[in-house]
């Protein structure tokens, strides 16, 4: 029998053992946390900015990982909605939580996989050998940033543009499309996001994010009685999406949001929240050097391009191509986290590329937990890691507004 | 084009003698190799063009390589399925001359010393290469190709991070890591062997150092080596073949030594990656067997599970030495085969490029690589 199963292997390499191999030069994740996410506009961080969640985030996951903060060469922090995605004011949160002015900084914006975005670019300088360390961030505000002036401004000359107006339809819209498109009933997007509900209910009971989540302290801004504001402190350790209880006839009741005939309504798309992420990466030496406990390493990540009026599909395509560049099959990945960005597109990709639904979202998704824009891609590290058991294969995919998808795979060590 | 049926047996290995001109040696095993008798054949080519059995010594397991005594024109070693290997003489019928016992699961090689002529040595899926000689009982020596064990090689432990190499998390059914598919004595010295292993890896061993590992480096980015050689005119040129389905040319002065590793100011991600010469692509599955022809510098035989052989060489003017590898291409395709080819060999007689071919369709092919279609 085992010179069959050699020569089975012999005939269909898989790329899974390379993939699992050990090197020096590896970008290894030494360390992946997130705050709580919070409910946008009435949460635990409405009174307060991104950057100020940023640099609480930032001086707790100093403190937790303990790494040495002169090692950080780069930090890339990923954010939508911020003017400039927060380029300044996310650069002098960092400086403020204790890293040094000697580390560079950029602020990355691919919509809802800045986060994501920031990870591949810290570790792909890594694997080029720009950088032995650098600190891969994700942040939003949508309670001060998410609204009007959220919508872009687009030059009176193009604005007939079709090319154009396609990126400019509203994301509700664009799943709107895919339901219609694909045929994803409201029946299977309610019991979709019910499922979602329910996982992280479950997640929640079972403590299951008390190691992702870093507690941090929020300020909230009230009015008492004579309309003075009064300024309270807080710790925010919880996740405030999450409800008990929910079924999928419960949000059968909700009406559409965006479309009076449409399927696509507050309890089956992604909710609208606050929080920030961290993913610390380095080489595998340098971490090895340093004793640094290794949590995974990084393998690959890919974007690809899908029109945009379909945005959602972006996984269907993002996640065949990272497989096909890493070399492996959907069998060989044992947890995907696939962004909940509405319940017909993450349905929809899931079983495109014919993902088991018991490997999917096992914590619950962005329907429950909530979707900081920004902070996202970094927030699914954060999740996956504690998924994944030693030697697994975990694969985080998302899709993006304007029309795009990202995957990425990561081994658990 | 010449044939011989090795009827109920699937042909793993194939070699032309070194004495005479007309005799193959060719091991094959029963039930595909997966469970069952060996059987080692030597064959005779008759002046009138057929081939006719001269030998048969059948064995307890499967025979899975084959190599010629270098120094006794009568001899010839073969590797089984059950961790033996023995030396049969062709005037001693039914019963091998000696019988070693030493490897503890499958010998997937055995290589006769070209230069000493008086040792061979053997690889196993125990992940150890052997050295024999056919006059002693016992191995002389025992080459771990498992880098990380320190009690074989504590200058190896030293200089690589043991955390690195310990390879956490396997989950496959089968753990090939330390399986040493191949190792070959250079043509040109009588202590240096290559082999190549489950994990990717080309090492070159010298017998004579005290700590035998001479270079280690990862050929198939992870993928399996099946198989490799020395080229026989260039000493520091071998090419090796794997299951990535591409043989890749090496030149090993080009490639950083253990001792250079250890002491280099560069760091070690760096001289870690090793470039190829040359990337052969073409064959369609995984390649079981690569030879480098005894006639000419630049040409070499692959032998495929796709059922085909395939010829290679520098198809540009032959004076271009220097980029002489890396214009080899494929010259032709042999697609007699009906099954997985797994060994195949150059005549060192006569006209150059006959070659010998066998494989699972229970076929012996001899055949001329100058005709092939192309």
């Amino acid at each position: 029998m085992e010179r069959l199963n050699h020569l089975a292997g012999q005939l269909n390499p898989s790329s899974k053992q390379a993939i699992l191999e050990k090197h020096p030069d590896d970008v290894v994740i030494v360390g992946a946390y997130r705050t709580a996410l919070t409910k946008g506009g009435r949460g635990s961080f409405k009174d307060v900015g991104s950057d100020y969640i940023l640099e609480k985030f930032l001086e707790a996951f100093l403190k937790k990982t303990g790494v040495d903060p002169t090692l950080i060469e780069d930090v890339a922090c990923g954010n939508v909605l911020n003017t400039a995605a927060g380029a300044s004011e996310h650069r002098g949160a960092c400086l403020a939580a204790g890293i040094p002015n000697t580390a560079a900084f950029v602020a990355l914006n691919r919509q809802c996989s800045s986060g994501l975005m920031a990870v591949a670019d810290i570790a792909n300088k890594i694997k080029v050998g720009d950088l032995e360390c650098g600190l891969a961030l994700g942040v939003e505000s949508m309670s001060t940033n998410y609204g009007p002036q959220s919508i872009p401004k687009v030059d009176k000359h193009l604005q007939e543009n079709p090319e154009m107006a396609k990126c400019l339809i509203p994301m509700g819209i664009t799943n709107e499309n895919v339901a219609s498109k694909y045929n994803i009933s409201r029946t299977a997007q309610d019991e979709f996001a019910a499922r979602s509900y329910n996982k992280a209910e479950r997640a929640v009971s079972q403590g299951a994010f008390k190691d992702e989540i870093l507690p941090i302290e929020s300020v909230l801004a009230d009015e008492d009685d004579d309309d003075n504001v009064v300024y309270t402190k807080k710790m925010v350790d919880t996740d405030e999406g999450p409800r008990k209880g929910v079924t999928a006839a419960s949000l059968g009741k909700l009406k559409p949001a965006f479309s009076s005939t449409g399927t696509t309504h507050a309890g089956n798309a992604s909710q609208v929240s606050d929080g920030a992420a961290g993913v610390l990466l380095m080489k595998r030496s340098l971490a090895e050097k340093k004793g640094y406990p290794i949590e995974g390493k990084f393998v690959f990540c890919t974007s690809v391009g899908v029109p945009p009026e379909i945005m959602g599909v972006g996984p269907a395509y993002a996640i065949p191509s990272v497989l096909k560049k890493t070399g492996l099959k959907v069998e060989d990945v044992d947890v995907f986290e696939i962004n909940e960005a509405f319940a017909a597109q993450c349905l929809y990709s899931a079983q495109t590329v014919n993902i088991p639904e018991e490997r999917l979202n096992l914590n619950g998704g962005a329907i429950a937990l909530g979707h900081p824009l920004g902070a996202t891609g970094t927030r699914q590290y954060a999740t996956i890691l504690r998924l994944l058991k030693k030697g697994q294969i975990g694969l985080t995919s998302m899709c993006i507004g304007t029309g795009m998808g990202a995957a990425s795979i990561v081994v658990k060590e | 084009m010449l044939s011989y049926r090795t009827t109920g047996y699937n042909g793993y290995g194939v070699q032309y003698s070194p004495f005479f001109d007309n005799k193959l040696a060719v091991a094959t095993a029963a039930n595909y190799g997966l469970v069952g008798n060996g059987r080692l054949f030597v064959l005779s080519i008759e002046p009138d063009g057929t081939i006719k059995q001269q030998n048969i010594w059948d064995t307890q397991d499967g025979l899975f390589d084959v190599a010629w005594s270098e120094i006794h024109e009568n001899q010839v070693a073969v590797s089984s399925g059950d961790g033996s290997i023995k030396i049969f003489d062709i005037m001693v019928p039914q019963f091998p001359i000696q019988n070693y016992k030493e490897h503890t699961k499958e010998v997937f090689s055995v290589n006769w010393n070209l230069v000493d002529k008086g040792n061979f040595i053997s690889s196993s899926w125990d992940g150890t290469i052997k050295l024999w000689s056919p006059q002693r009982q016992a191995s002389i020596l025992t080459l771990h190709g498992n880098t990380s064990s320190a009690s074989v090689n504590p200058h190896m432990s030293e200089t690589n991070p043991p955390k690195t190499h310990n390879q956490m998390g396997r989950s496959s059914a089968v753990d090939t890591t330390n399986c040493i598919y191949n190792a070959t004595f250079s043509p040109h010295s009588p202590s240096t062997i290559l082999s190549c292993n489950g994990s990717s890896h080309l090492q070159v061993w010298d017998t004579r150092a005290p700590s035998p590992l001479q270079m280690d480096f990862i050929a198939h980015g992870g993928l399996e080596v099946l198989s490799c050689d020395w080229n026989k005119y260039q000493s520091s040129v071998v090419a090796s073949a794997s299951s990535d389905k591409s043989v890749r040319i090496w030149d090993l002065r080009m490639l950083p030594t253990i001792t250079s590793q250890a002491q280099s100011p560069i760091t070690a991600y760096r001289t870690r990656t090793a470039t190829p010469l040359a990337q052969l692509v073409g064959h369609q599955f995984a390649i079981r067997k690569v030879t480098w022809s005894p006639h000419s510098a630049d040409e070499l035989l692959s032998a495929s599970y796709d059922m085909t052989c395939k010829v290679w060489k520098n198809l540009n003017s032959p004076n271009i030495q220097s980029s002489s590898f890396s214009t080899m291409a494929c010259f032709g395709t042999m697609h007699l085969h009906r099954e997985f080819v797994i060994g195949c060999d150059y005549s060192l007689w006569g006209e150059p490029g006959w070659a010998a071919s066998t494989g699972w369709d229970e076929q012996v092919y001899v055949w001329d690589s100058k005709r092939l279609s192309h």
